[in-house]
């Protein structure tokens, strides 16, 4: 199949969308964002400085008295437009996260679509932020609750999801009346710069949405501004919770910061071998293994040593036939990884679990490319059978394509083995048997649980769960609690002499 | 070829339809008799397409098994070549035959494999399947003329 047309041409110099203006950074500091698979620089993005993430925390402090007070229905028309801008640039904005992040046109696709389902949700609004209330709560005393939006809130963006992630949040924050701060990933921020050139599009005021590039000098003016009242953040444990959480409870921000993860798939020797193989390859190798959902861990459950053998190998030949490749060419299965650095990460990993004495049944490390590409970014789908618990590659977050295949001689020890891990983001069960999936679900302690699925994403009218080292905050992302993260409540006793 | 991935299918699914339109197109020039007939086919397919491409990008999803799910061989379902412009009626018919009933074949195949986990994708490819498989009907009744 051939290669499907890239919409960047040309080296795209970024900016920041500050107050409604698209502003050049005066930071001398630029990095380049580079194609993972053609290793060709498609744009360049300046590391603004805590001053230019200043004025745009005071744009849309500006911005939000007024902002506030348009009414909800007026606010979600402008992402009624913003929606239908979305639809119509649908394949556009898939390809440029491909290009700019690595993943597959479908992948991409699906990111978009996600994307959009966040959006649609957030029209809801006018619904969703409704309060209730009770008449003579005494004799002619009537008593009810407000939701009210707070002012400027900021977003962290992971690099994992370019598109997608930020409208976790931007869409409800904006919908409830606040204003919003946007920090893409400087590995692939292009899809966030197209983002704000359609809220542009929609007539959405200036300084209502503000998109500033940068690091770590961005991400410290954000937790340390008077003004911010809360902060979004997704990405690892070790940023979440040792800065971005904890910077937040000390300046009284409220803060939702989704974290990294280790999940295990649970299969039981009542699964449906053929479906929960094709299942288990979008979980481990989906997104080359960049996602906080992604399968770690596949845990084979019984003391059969013949299902365990039978399930790793047709989990083998499954997984050695992913095609690798550019993402663009639409029969690649799997695109490379996001970057170099994200790649010896991995390889370092593989060595450990070499050196700790784990079987490495897949090598990865030197995969078959389709297409004329170089390889610096590229992995092949990694497996290492007879993996313990305590083994480094169990415990420890890996980020990419590597599956570890470990034994419980049980549900019960299976549960045990899962909810040793410091983490608890998205863990599932296969089976078909009603009473081991409730048993699961009961029992595991993770925030998001799948039966028979194996990238346990919530729908954009769900929360996304998470626990322990995997989610620190009270609200989650997306759904009634974004609502919620995004307002205040305020109860009012009225009565009328 | 085997098709793999969501997309390399649903881009089969419009090059089929998109060639079926084309062929309806030019027998129609050639046959001003069955050319309302035929003309409806066109519009049909390249609604189909349109339909298909819809219902795809719906139904997308980042969680999908998109990337693994199907196992179809293309060459079973792309059309050998077409018959020229001074074909006669009655090969240009048995080309026809041939073409819809490898695009029926197609949309049941894919249907099949992806019932389980695409649902609006699956429905769309059994209702195309049928309605390709019931064209079959209509083309004999063109036969004589074709």
């Amino acid at each position: 199949m051939a290669v499907l047309d890239e919409p960047i041409k040309q080296v795209i110099s970024l900016k920041n969308y500050i107050n409604g203006e698209w502003v050049e950074s005066r930071s001398s500091q630029v990095l380049d964002v580079v194609n993972p698979a053609t290793q060709k620089t498609i744009a360049t993005v300046p590391m603004s400085t805590r001053r230019e993430l200043e004025a745009a925390v005071n744009a849309a402090k500006e911005a939000f008295p007024e902002w506030r007070r348009t009414p909800p229905l007026s606010r979600v028309r402008y992402l009624f437009r913003l929606k239908e801008f979305m639809e119509e640039r649908f394949e556009e904005l898939s390809r440029v996260q491909t290009m700019e992040h690595g993943k597959t046109i479908d992948e991409s696709r699906g990111e978009t679509r996600r994307g959009i389902e966040m959006v649609e949700v957030a029209t809801g609004i006018p619904s969703l932020m409704m309060g209730y209330n009770l008449e003579d709560v005494a004799g002619g005393i009537d008593e009810y609750v407000v939701y009210q939006p707070l002012g400027v809130f900021c977003h962290i963006a992971p690099f994992n999801f370019p598109f997608m992630v930020p409208l976790w949040f931007s869409p409800f924050a904006l919908a409830t009346g606040n204003t919003f701060v946007v920090k893409p990933s400087p590995r692939d921020p292009i899809s966030q710069v197209k983002v704000a050139e359609l809220i542009e599009e929609a007539g959405i005021p200036p300084g209502v949405y503000n998109v500033v590039h940068g690091a770590e000098e961005v991400v410290m003016g954000m937790l340390e501004h008077p003004d911010v009242k809360g902060v979004t953040f997704v990405g690892s444990t070790a940023v979440g919770r040792d800065i971005v959480y904890r910077k937040c409870g000390e300046t009284g921000k409220r803060v939702i910061a989704q974290c990294g993860a280790k999940n295990f798939m649970v299969v039981m020797p009542d699964c449906d071998l053929e479906k929960t193989t094709a299942a288990l390859m979008t979980s481990f190798y989906g997104n080359a293994g960049q996602r906080c959902l992604s399968g770690a861990n596949l845990v084979i459950v019984g003391e059969d040593n013949a299902f365990y053998r039978k399930f790793v190998d047709a989990f083998t030949a499954a997984a050695s036939r992913i095609k690798i490749g550019y993402g663009l060419d639409d029969s690649v299965q799997m695109g490379p990884m996001q970057s170099k650095d994200g790649k010896q990460r991995v390889l370092g990993f593989i060595e450990r679990g070499i050196t700790e004495g784990a079987k490495l049944v897949l090598d990865g490390r030197h995969p078959v490319i389709n297409g004329d590409y170089p390889a610096d970014c590229f992995m092949g789908p990694t497996i290492f059978a007879d993996v313990t618990p305590g083994m480094t590659i169990a415990r420890e977050e890996i980020f990419g394509p590597v599956a570890s295949v470990l034994k419980a001689k049980d549900l019960e020890s299976a549960i045990s083995i899962c909810n040793s891990s410091r983490y608890g983001n998205g863990n599932a069960i296969f089976t078909s048997s009603g009473k081991s999936a409730r048993e699961f679900q009961y029992a595991i302690e993770s925030g998001n649980v799948g039966i028979n699925i194996g990238i346990v994403a919530p729908m954009a009218f769900f929360p996304f769960g998470g626990m322990k080292d995997s989610f620190f905050g009270v609200l989650h992302g997306q759904g009634r609690d974004a609502v919620r993260f995004f307002t205040e409540s305020k109860v009012v006793i009225q009565r009328w002499f | 070829m085997i098709l793999h991935t969501a997309s390399e299918v649903i881009s089969l699914a419009k090059k089929l339809e998109t060639d079926l339109a084309d062929f309806y197109e030019a027998v129609a020039v050639k046959s001003p008799g069955d050319a309302e007939a035929l003309l409806v086919f066109t519009s049909e397919n390249r609604r189909n397409a349109t339909q298909v491409e819809r219902a795809y990008y719906s139904a997308i999803s980042d969680i999908i098994e998109g990337t693994t799910t199907f196992k179809l061989d293309a060459s079973r379902y792309e059309f050998p070549g077409v018959v020229g412009q001074e074909a006669a009626p009655p090969e240009i018919l048995a080309q026809a035959i041939e073409m819809e009933s490898r695009v029926a074949a197609f949309y049941a195949d894919a249907a099949a494999q992806s019932k389980s986990l695409m649902a609006d994708i699956a429905r769309v490819f059994l209702l195309l399947a049928h309605k390709h498989a019931a064209r079959l009907d209509s083309l004999k009744t063109l036969g004589g003329s074709l």
